[in-house]
């Protein structure tokens, strides 16, 4: 699967190699200034919020974007990572940002014994122990009350402490922008990576990449833990900046789902599809929180939405989008075959004389050829 | 040490949840060897039937056992329905994922819309015979909990006679065995694929009249089932029955022993360190088979 970054250099792609430049800096310098433009705090905080997602679900595509294995526990270690910063900070006395650094390795070590069980075997046991996961994770965190504070809570001193609440949402807000952009960068250099390549083999057909050299296991367990770090990362500075956590909003399955959803509705092949889907979803959720509340119709709005995703646009909105496009920007090439034999013959003699019917996008949701479902049957 | 007289009592309550266990993990080995699908959504189902009994015994005044001759109908078209309109239509590339993330979606839909229909309260059923009990060698055993064994256990033993016993069974477990060949024989492995769907929802409705019989319910609590039953299906070897029984049977046994030392909470414990080891030393399970190596 070509990436975005491996367009070749013809004209028509350089235009859109442009395109797609002006687009990133424009939703950079939109994200850049929001600060200055955000109405009140209150907006502000929200952007904090929907940043805060766009980073974890980021995190959560190194696994599932690149592997293929689908974690619901992304939630559980941002969890796990901003309780390590609470404690650190609340128990030992660090520094803020040591305890951060701290929690954020301690995340990624914890993720190597989890990854280990979880990534032996392929397949849904990946998703199952990411769910228990959750689960366990709340129950000692809820029942362990001498240490952690039970449910009554863990209060997690600011940073900052001369700083005004507005001030406070918009450092914040910074860092989680600066996160982003780090997580944004890593995924994207994975991607162009021969590390990447095997990964995305992986993907396509874990007995093939295995038989070709692939060390699957190995290449699984690091870009989980990889993630995991970014995870917890994200969750402890989300911590540093809410200041105070509570077990069931820590370690809740909703969190896990919501980052799926997330990067499900973007595109989890894209490098933008997590960030776009936070976006989408952020936003949602903070408007409903302000004009419904917390109800159970949040739970079954989600689940509803992420049925429909799962359902009907598996691929995310970005390639549809671009598979829209196609069609009535190039309509001539709407062929169902991702490389025409024609053109093979033609790539074998010498350089297209036409255009490829195949921008990367569009390629994606016709059926990848596969040789997966006739073995998993059996 | 605790007393004998408690131990026995343990004992006893850990076969008795342990008989629930097995009916509900049973149900998840069947779509698990009918389509490779981990079906989160088993435990909500299960929320769901014990809500409808619930509902069915303070608004209308009837008995919760009675509620089973809608629920478990209604269930079997629910999880004919689930796979021929939702399961069937996912690519099957990537099946796997995609089908367990459409199960989750599921969960949380119904946690949702219970949540939304009967509020997050507490509920519980109050039975004439709720607060019986029975005397045995020094053990209490609610009567209740007895019912409840013995719904699972009636639903199991039926669940295996007619998978062994009739054509419907036969052609089930061909499906699982092998769908290409079950095909070539003539047998329309879609239908059954759906049926079997529908048999498996069906335990859950059973599943949930007896766990509604003495236990407090509310939405959220389809997730205190679901963690042990993916252990249980994992520790058990997935693709055999009796493997998840078995499982099901020692893993509600040593839960209900911990619970003297440790304490309620500490117990649950036991099922995800069970799932830990088993998958990082014996992945695929302890009496599973074939189809324990894809899982």
């Amino acid at each position: 699967m070509p990436s975005a970054s491996e367009l070749p250099a013809a004209p028509r792609h350089r235009l859109g190699g442009l395109f797609r430049a002006v687009a990133i800096l424009a939703v950079a310098a939109a994200v850049l200034s929001f600060p200055s433009w955000a109405p009140n705090p209150y907006i502000l905080s929200a952007g904090v919020v929907v940043l805060n997602y766009a980073v974890l679900s980021t995190s959560w595509n190194f696994v599932g974007g690149f592997t293929g294995y689908i974690s619901l526990g992304h939630g559980a270690l941002a969890g796990l990572g901003g309780y390590a910063t609470g404690l650190l900070v609340v128990r030992a006395g660090l520094p803020s940002f040591v305890a951060l650094a701290a929690a954020t390795l301690l995340v990624a070590a914890f993720a190597v014994p989890v990854g280990y069980a979880a990534l032996r075997v392929r397949g849904a046991s990946f998703v199952i122990v990411s769910i228990a996961l959750v689960l366990i994770l709340l129950l000692v965190f809820q029942s362990w009350a001498s240490f952690t504070g039970g449910s009554r809570g863990l209060v997690v001193p600011r940073p900052f402490p001369g700083l005004l609440r507005p001030e406070h949402h918009r450092v914040f807000f910074y860092l989680f922008a600066a996160l982003l952009a780090v997580a944004l960068l890593v995924w994207w250099l994975v991607d162009r990576s021969r590390f990447g390549l095997g990964l995305k083999a992986i993907r396509e057909d874990e007995d093939k990449a295995e038989s070709l050299g692939t060390p699957t296991f190995g290449y699984k367990l690091v870009v989980f833990v990889v993630s995991a770090g970014f995870t917890g990362l994200a969750g402890g500075l989300y911590a540093l900046w809410f200041g105070d956590l509570d077990p069931v909003f820590q370690f809740s399955i909703l969190t896990g789902s919501y980052l799926v959803l997330m990067a499900l509705l973007g595109g989890v092949r894209q490098l933008f599809g997590p960030l776009v889907g936070a976006l989408v979803v952020g936003i949602g959720l903070e408007y409903f929180k302000v004009e419904f509340g917390n109800t159970p119709l949040h739970l079954a709005a989600t689940g509803l939405l992420l049925a429909l995703v799962v359902m009907f646009m598996p691929d995310g909105v970005l390639p549809a989008l671009g598979a829209l496009v196609d069609r009535f920007l190039r309509p001539a090439q709407s062929s169902i075959r991702e490389v025409t034999a024609a053109e093979l013959r033609d790539r074998g003699s010498g350089p297209p004389e036409g255009d490829r019917p195949a921008d990367p996008p569009a390629s994606v949701p016709v059926g990848a050829p596969d040789g997966r479902s006739a073995e998993e049957r059996s | 040490m605790p007393s004998g007289a408690l131990l026995f009592q343990s004992v006893i309550l850990g076969l008795l949840l342990g008989g629930l266990y097995a009916l509900l993990a049973a149900g998840l080995t069947l779509y698990f060897g009918i389509m490779r699908v981990v079906m989160i959504a088993h435990s909500a189902f299960l929320i769901l039937a014990a809500y409808l009994a619930w509902w069915s015994h303070a608004r209308l005044g009837v008995d919760p056992l009675l509620s089973m001759v809608v629920t478990v109908p209604l269930f079997f078209g629910l999880g004919v329905l689930l796979q021929r309109l939702l399961l069937a239509r996912l690519r099957p590339v990537t099946l796997t994922m995609m089908s367990v993330l459409l199960t989750f979606a599921i969960a949380v839909l119904i946690e949702g819309l219970l949540g939304y229909a009967f509020s997050g309260t507490q509920r519980r059923i109050q039975l004439g015979y709720g607060s019986a009990s029975l005397g045995l060698f020094g053990a209490r055993i609610a009567v209740v909990k007895l019912i409840a064994f013995g719904l699972a256990a009636v639903a199991l033993l039926t669940l295996y006679l007619l998978l062994k016993r009739t054509r419907f069974g036969w052609a089930l477990r061909a499906t699982i065995q092998h769908p290409d060949a079950a095909r070539l024989i003539g047998i329309d492995t879609d239908r059954i694929a759906g049926f079997g769907f529908g048999v498996g929802l069906a335990t859950a409705a059973v599943g949930g009249t007896a766990l509604a019989l003495d236990t407090t319910i509310y939405p959220s609590l389809h997730w205190h089932w679901i963690g042990p039953l993916m252990a249980i299906i994992v520790v058990g070897g997935l693709g055999s029955v009796p493997g998840a029984a078995v499982a099901a049977m020692l893993l509600g046994l040593v839960q209900s022993l911990l619970q003297i030392p440790l304490g309620t909470t500490w117990a649950q414990t036991v099922f995800y360190l069970a799932l830990f080891a088993t998958l990082a030393f014996r992945p695929q399970g302890f009496f599973g088979g074939r189809l324990a190596q894809r899982f």
